[in-house]
């Protein structure tokens, strides 16, 4: 009986915050949806479920699903390829190669913010390296935002993949060698292969990275040009004062995140090769 | 025959070699590209009225420090004393001179290149300023002397048996002055002392180690004792109680972000510390990690200890916190880095400058005016050093963390 009395006081701190900042928020939340605010949010009307369908079918939700789908395409695949590619080149036995596998994982010593100021000064029209105005177009917007994303993500992906290619036992690759495999073959057919399960959880890591990017957008376009660059997170901290709408925007990211979450497990697991399992 | 056959062989493994060193390289300047080209920027002040249209360029580099000290945090001093610290460590990492090591490889060669080089640079960088501070036009020889005494000085532990004199000698040209230059640069720069105040960076670093300090106990602490609870205790609705904290992992800080403003709106806690702090004081993901670290442990020692007469609270706190010390370390920091880089939820409750994080207080520092790119860059760059710091003092920790996941 002690016991019980004890541990529910170890648990105590962490529910007493989970209820407070979790699971409270979320609930009012649920409630909030069904009012429409009135009058800029000062008093509220009750609709009904009805602005759960009015919202979440109209181009507040899908403009910002859509876009942050796409920033995760520009920001994930990329991540992946950068990842493997450079844990691959700096996973050999050569002399120094800790300085290029400290250089390649120094990019986890900036923040989201910090990478975001660095590129939106490269890419400055008036005095960056890259004049370029992809700020103003509608179409590269979204991108510009991704770019410090990819650059911050190196760093990370290469520190995952190089810890999975380190817990590949040698005498597999021995083993590939003797059989006559090429350096490409060895990486595609047993390499790959055995580190998965390290991509797959990196792919979960970015995709989560790409659906909280926020920071990357207030910097680099503040959701312009004309909401261009909105992704879901950055409308719903929009409607910060429109308790009703944001409510169900912030549902509807809730409902997205479960099904990816799902997605990920069922889709990726399935071609997943967990060793003698 | 044979003897033509090995020549070959060799030669051709060089080559290999050699192209594996080359595709690093071209890597490593790919990845530190942006990085490499902001520091251009921002030690360029831009002239837009003389060159406008052409983008920031290093012609003219205001070197002259007010004094020694002004910039608190980031004065000269401290800088020079960072930019030694650095240097230690990478000639530890080049001379491979770990504790582990320490008995078999420390001859005095190492300690040479360690400890003297780190002094001589110390020495000789202290003319380099002063010429630069003077500015009669002697400081680049100030700086090629400075190169050169230091790159001699890790000639001898670079002659390792076995490595031609030659190697020896372009290995330590390069290390030496690559780092005295890095240390002239960083030090010298006035742009830095300028970011550092301009930007008003040091309150928003004091703000946001607080918050991250506190943070990061809190969840350390609150982690822990959970972990211990479902780890080692029996108490009814175990299993709930389990799925309640995983359940938290569902409901990210951008799902329930307009419900937490409003909270902190209630309480009247915007622009406090509170508000910053309070809703990431526990973790689940920590819970999740320490409790597999508990795991770990041997049951017969939870046995033997009990037999001891040692109750939860002494078991805790001398046997298994000690003995899941790395995962706690690696939590620890990982936490620490989360919670300095934080930006949505500073940017969401603090609504006065006077109140700003490290990283929102970048954002607020850009505005439009392009003549202080250079300075904003700049501030970006100081404030990536304290976890720059972190990266380097915690590497084994952080890496391990960030992979918790990912091997098993």
């Amino acid at each position: 009986m002690k016991e019980v009395g004890l541990a529910l006081t170890f648990l105590a701190p962490s529910l007493i915050i989970f209820s407070v900042f979790f699971y409270l928020p979320f609930i009012r939340l649920l409630d909030w949806g069904r009012y429409k605010s009135q009058r800029g949010g000062l008093s509220y009307r009750y609709v009904g479920l009805s602005q759960y369908r009015e919202i979440l079918t109209g181009p507040e939700f899908t403009d910002g699903l859509r876009h942050s789908v796409l920033f995760v395409l520009y920001t994930v695949p990329a991540g992946l390829v950068l990842g493997v590619l450079l844990a691959v080149a700096a996973h050999r036995p050569l002399k120094g190669i800790k300085i290029f596998q400290a250089i390649f994982s120094s990019t986890l010593a900036s923040s989201v913010a910090v990478s975001s100021v660095l590129f939106l000064f490269l890419f400055n029209p008036a005095v960056g390296f890259f004049q370029v105005g992809w700020k103003e177009d509608p179409d590269m917007a979204l991108f510009a935002a991704a770019l410090p994303s990819i650059w911050q993500n190196l760093g990370l992906a290469f520190v995952i993949v190089l810890a999975g290619l380190q817990a590949v036992p040698e005498e597999v690759m021995e083993a590939a060698r003797l059989d006559g495999y090429g350096p490409f073959r060895r990486l595609v057919r047993i390499t790959l292969p055995l580190i998965s399960p390290v991509l797959l959880f990196l792919v979960v890591v970015l995709v989560i990275f790409g659906f909280q990017a926020f920071a990357q957008i207030q910097i680099i376009t503040n959701g312009g040009p004309a909401g261009a660059s909105e992704t879901l997170v950055f409308k719903i901290s929009r409607q910060s004062q429109n308790y009703g709408a944001g409510a169900v925007l912030s549902i509807g990211l809730f409902a997205v995140t479960l099904v990816v979450t799902f997605l990920q497990f069922v889709l990726l697991e399935r071609r997943v090769h967990y060793g003698d399992e | 025959m044979a003897t033509s056959e090995a020549g070959r062989g060799v030669s051709r493994r060089t080559v290999s070699v050699a192209g594996q060193y080359l595709v690093l390289v071209l890597l490593a300047v790919v990845v530190l590209a942006p990085l490499l080209l902001t520091v251009i920027q921002a030690m360029s002040p831009p002239f837009l009225y003389v060159e406008a249209g052409k983008p920031l360029h290093p012609v003219h580099v205001d070197w002259k420090e007010r004094t020694w000290f002004t910039g608190g945090l980031f004065s000269v001093v401290a800088r020079t004393l960072l930019a030694l610290v650095v240097f230690t460590w990478i000639n530890k990492a080049l001379v491979g001179w770990d504790a582990a090591s320490a008995r078999i490889g420390l001859g005095w060669r190492n300690l040479l290149a360690t400890v003297g080089a780190t002094v001589v640079m110390a020495v000789a960088l202290g003319p380099a300023f002063g010429s630069l501070h003077a500015a009669d036009g002697s400081s680049e020889w100030w700086i090629l002397g400075a190169m050169v005494l230091v790159s001699a000085t890790l000639v001898p532990a670079a002659l390792r048996p076995g490595r031609s004199p030659g190697a020896a000698v372009v290995e330590s040209l390069a290390v030496g002055s690559l780092v005295t230059g890095a240390a002239v640069v960083f030090v010298g720069g006035v742009v830095w002392t300028q970011a550092w105040s301009s930007a008003r960076l040091g309150p928003a670093m004091a703000r946001s180690m607080v918050m991250t300090v506190s943070i990061t106990l809190a969840q350390v602490v609150t982690a822990v004792l959970a972990a211990y609870a479902f780890a080692f205790m029996r108490f009814p609705f175990k299993r709930v109680l389990f799925a309640l904290f995983m359940a938290t992992l569902l409901l990210p800080l951008e799902v329930t972000l307009i419900g937490n403003i409003a909270l902190i709106r209630q309480l009247g806690w915007i622009n406090t510390m509170p508000a910053l702090i309070l809703p990431f004081t526990a973790s689940a993901f920590g819970t999740f990690l320490i409790r597999q670290g508990f795991r770990g442990i041997p049951p017969e020692i939870n046995d033997a200890t009990r037999l001891d007469g040692y109750g939860h609270f002494a078991f805790l706190t001398r046997f298994a916190v000690p003995l899941t010390r790395p995962v706690i370390a690696s939590f620890t920091v990982i936490s620490a880095l989360q919670a300095w880089n934080q930006y949505l939820w500073p940017a969401s409750v603090v609504s006065d400058d006077r109140y700003n994080t490290l990283q929102f207080q970048l954002r607020s520092i850009i505005g439009n005016n392009v003549a202080n790119a250079n300075v904003s860059i700049a501030a970006a760059m100081v404030a990536a050093v304290p976890v720059l710091i972190l990266l380097i003092a915690f590497q084994r920790q952080i890496i391990r963390g960030l992979t918790a996941g990912a091997v098993k």
